[in-house]
């Protein structure tokens, strides 16, 4: 546990004095934009207008901007061991090969976090601007919608690490992430593969059940998503420990 | 004494059946400067690698400090240091912090930063980002970090590869120092075996994965023998002076080559041809090249002319050794 903890505070070094942290930034003001342009005088009630907000502004940021950013922090965090002979150095060190994985992943997760944390902050402030009553904020929707979008990003996160490590370029596994983001639209209305596709999964999280939103996967109550994503989890992370405790550096 | 810090046995590693390394036997005592020496492609890089655990051997074992690699390896590289082929850093950040992200996995006290700093000479640039730094200094950041664990033993693979003459020099005296002042092991490869013949006191050869030779320097400079070369005026006439000292030399190029002869021969020789009024030009000892020795073992090992000659001339190795790590 402590190789764990030594681990990540390295990790956190390497990200901190780096400017790519601004990304998860940068994501959540292009969705406060978003929704400041949105049109929302049809909602019926304060907490409709919120979750019209939430929907209005998670379109782009679970659609793209979620799983675009997954990638880029998978491959970021692995990006200076592939440079020149970083792989050797680092795993010359005590410390334990699962530790370094789960490290670089909690430091992604930690990314993702924070930016789904801005976002929240975002939506609220949007929310007051536009004259919504804050105490009718419908809180339980939102954190669920909030906090599954995160979640929903994990088993992507860990399919990106995968690769990541598996292939020492730092372009590759960005494209291959931008090829399988791009059909998410298409892929949501599958209500056959949309909920084991991990690049849509954070859509169908994050976006709010109910309204227009019934066909395809959307249809998929939320309870059953966790599920398929924490399968799915599990399941790429184990492959990616697998082979990453093996891999001949 | 004769405590051993490396030990292998019967170390293979086989890459689609040809064996990159084949059953070697390193035994490293605790004090040493050990020389690592061989062509690139020999199997050195790919032996350092299992040492650090870095890829598993096909077979054979592995001890560091008597205990098995495979099972105690944390604890192993708790006590090593290492710097295997580049020096990596993260160039982003600068000297400090780049070695804060390894003290934070070895949680050593922040002092050793400064402290390994200082050893190798980078407190004034600390503060720069790496990036800027020239090869030799990205090389001597590496080794700082490589002592940043305050190691027992230290792994350096090819530690001066790429430097500049005045480079090699500083990191040279680096290792140099570090028995005696530390009382660190070093293990350190090179193809160069004028490198490893300045800084070593106990030498390995390896060629095409097999130890060839292993045995402390002076010994192998023994083995690789000298010469005594006299110029003078008149060789042929001198022959008969030479003869009639009881003494046996071999005329090359209008100078007399004695193999063997200790230093009292050689006195009573020069003053015999003094009397017999040759002029002297020059006496001088010429060790038989280490280079021509390493040569002899191992063109025997492989028979590859195209090899022989990459390893024998200076200049053109790179070039054609770089061909063999490609392969």
């Amino acid at each position: 546990m402590n190789t764990w903890i030594s681990a990540l505070r390295s990790e956190r070094i390497k990200l901190g004095r780096s400017q790519i942290l601004l990304l998860a930034v940068f994501a959540p003001l292009i969705s406060m934009l978003i929704g400041f342009l949105a049109n929302l005088d049809s909602a019926g009630s304060e907490a409709e207008a919120w979750e019209g907000l939430l929907l209005a502004m998670s379109m782009l940021h679970a659609m793209f901007f979620l799983p675009m950013m997954t990638g880029i922090f998978s491959a970021f965090v692995c990006r200076y061991e592939h440079a020149g002979g970083g792989w050797k150095q680092i795993l010359s060190l005590p410390v334990s090969r699962s530790a370094l994985y789960m490290a670089k992943l909690l430091t992604v997760a930690g990314a993702l976090a924070l930016s789904q944390l801005l976002f929240s902050v975002g939506l609220l402030i949007v929310g007051a601007v536009k004259g919504f009553d804050l105490g009718s904020v419908p809180w339980d929707v939102l954190s669920a919608r909030l906090i599954g979008g995160f979640v929903a990003c994990l088993p992507l996160a860990a399919l990106q690490l995968f690769v990541s490590t598996m292939w020492s370029s730092f372009a590759a596994p960005l494209v291959l992430n931008m090829i399988f983001t791009v059909p998410n639209i298409l892929i949501a209305n599958s209500a056959t593969f949309g909920p084991y596709y991990p690049w849509v999964q954070p859509l169908l999280a994050m976006l709010p059940s109910g309204g227009g939103y019934d066909f395809g996967a959307f249809s998929l109550p939320f309870e059953n998503l966790m599920i398929t994503v924490g399968g799915s989890f599990v399941l790429f992370l184990a492959a990616g420990l697998i082979y990453f405790v093996r891999k001949p550096v | 004494m004769n405590e051993m810090m490396i030990e292998t046995r019967n170390l293979t590693k086989k890459y689609k059946g040809t064996r990159a390394v084949d059953a070697l036997n390193l035994a490293i005592p605790r004090g040493e400067i050990y020389g690592f020496l061989g062509p690139n492609g020999a199997g050195k890089t790919t032996t350092i690698r299992m040492l650090l655990g870095l890829i598993r051997p096909s077979s054979g074992v592995v001890q560091i400090f008597g205990q098995d690699l495979k099972r105690d390896r944390i604890k192993i590289l708790r006590r090593v240091g290492s710097l295997v082929e580049y020096p990596s850093y993260y160039g982003h950040l600068n000297a400090v912090e780049n070695l804060e992200t390894i003290r934070r996995i070895l949680n050593v006290p922040k002092t050793r930063i400064d402290e390994v700093l200082h050893t190798v000479g980078l407190t004034k640039d600390a503060k720069r980002h790496v990036k800027g730094y020239s090869l030799g200094m990205k090389q001597r950041l590496g080794i700082a970090a490589a002592l940043l664990g305050s190691p027992e033993l230290l792994i350096l693979d090819e530690p001066t590869n790429g430097l500049d003459p005045s480079g090699i020099l500083e990191i040279r005296e680096l290792i140099k120092k570090m028995p005696q002042e530390q009382g660190i092991t070093v293990l350190v490869s090179s193809h160069l075996l004028s490198e490893i013949e300045q800084m070593a006191s106990s030498v390995g050869i390896v060629n095409q994965g097999k130890m060839i030779f292993q045995d402390s320097i002076s010994n192998l400079q023994r083995k690789a023998g000298s010469e005594i070369h006299i110029a003078l005026s008149d060789a042929e006439a001198a022959m008969i002076t030479v003869r009639e000292q009881g003494c046996f030399a071999r005329l090359d190029q209008g100078k007399l080559i004695f193999k063997g002869i200790d230093d009292g021969q050689i006195a009573r020789l020069v003053s015999a041809l003094v009397d017999a009024r040759h002029s002297i030009y020059r006496v001088e000892e010429r060790r038989k090249s280490l280079e021509d020795l390493f040569l002899t073992m191992t063109s025997g090992a492989s028979g590859s002319a195209s090899e022989i000659a990459a390893i024998g001339s200076g200049a053109p190795r790179g070039a054609g050794l770089r061909k063999e790590v490609a392969q």
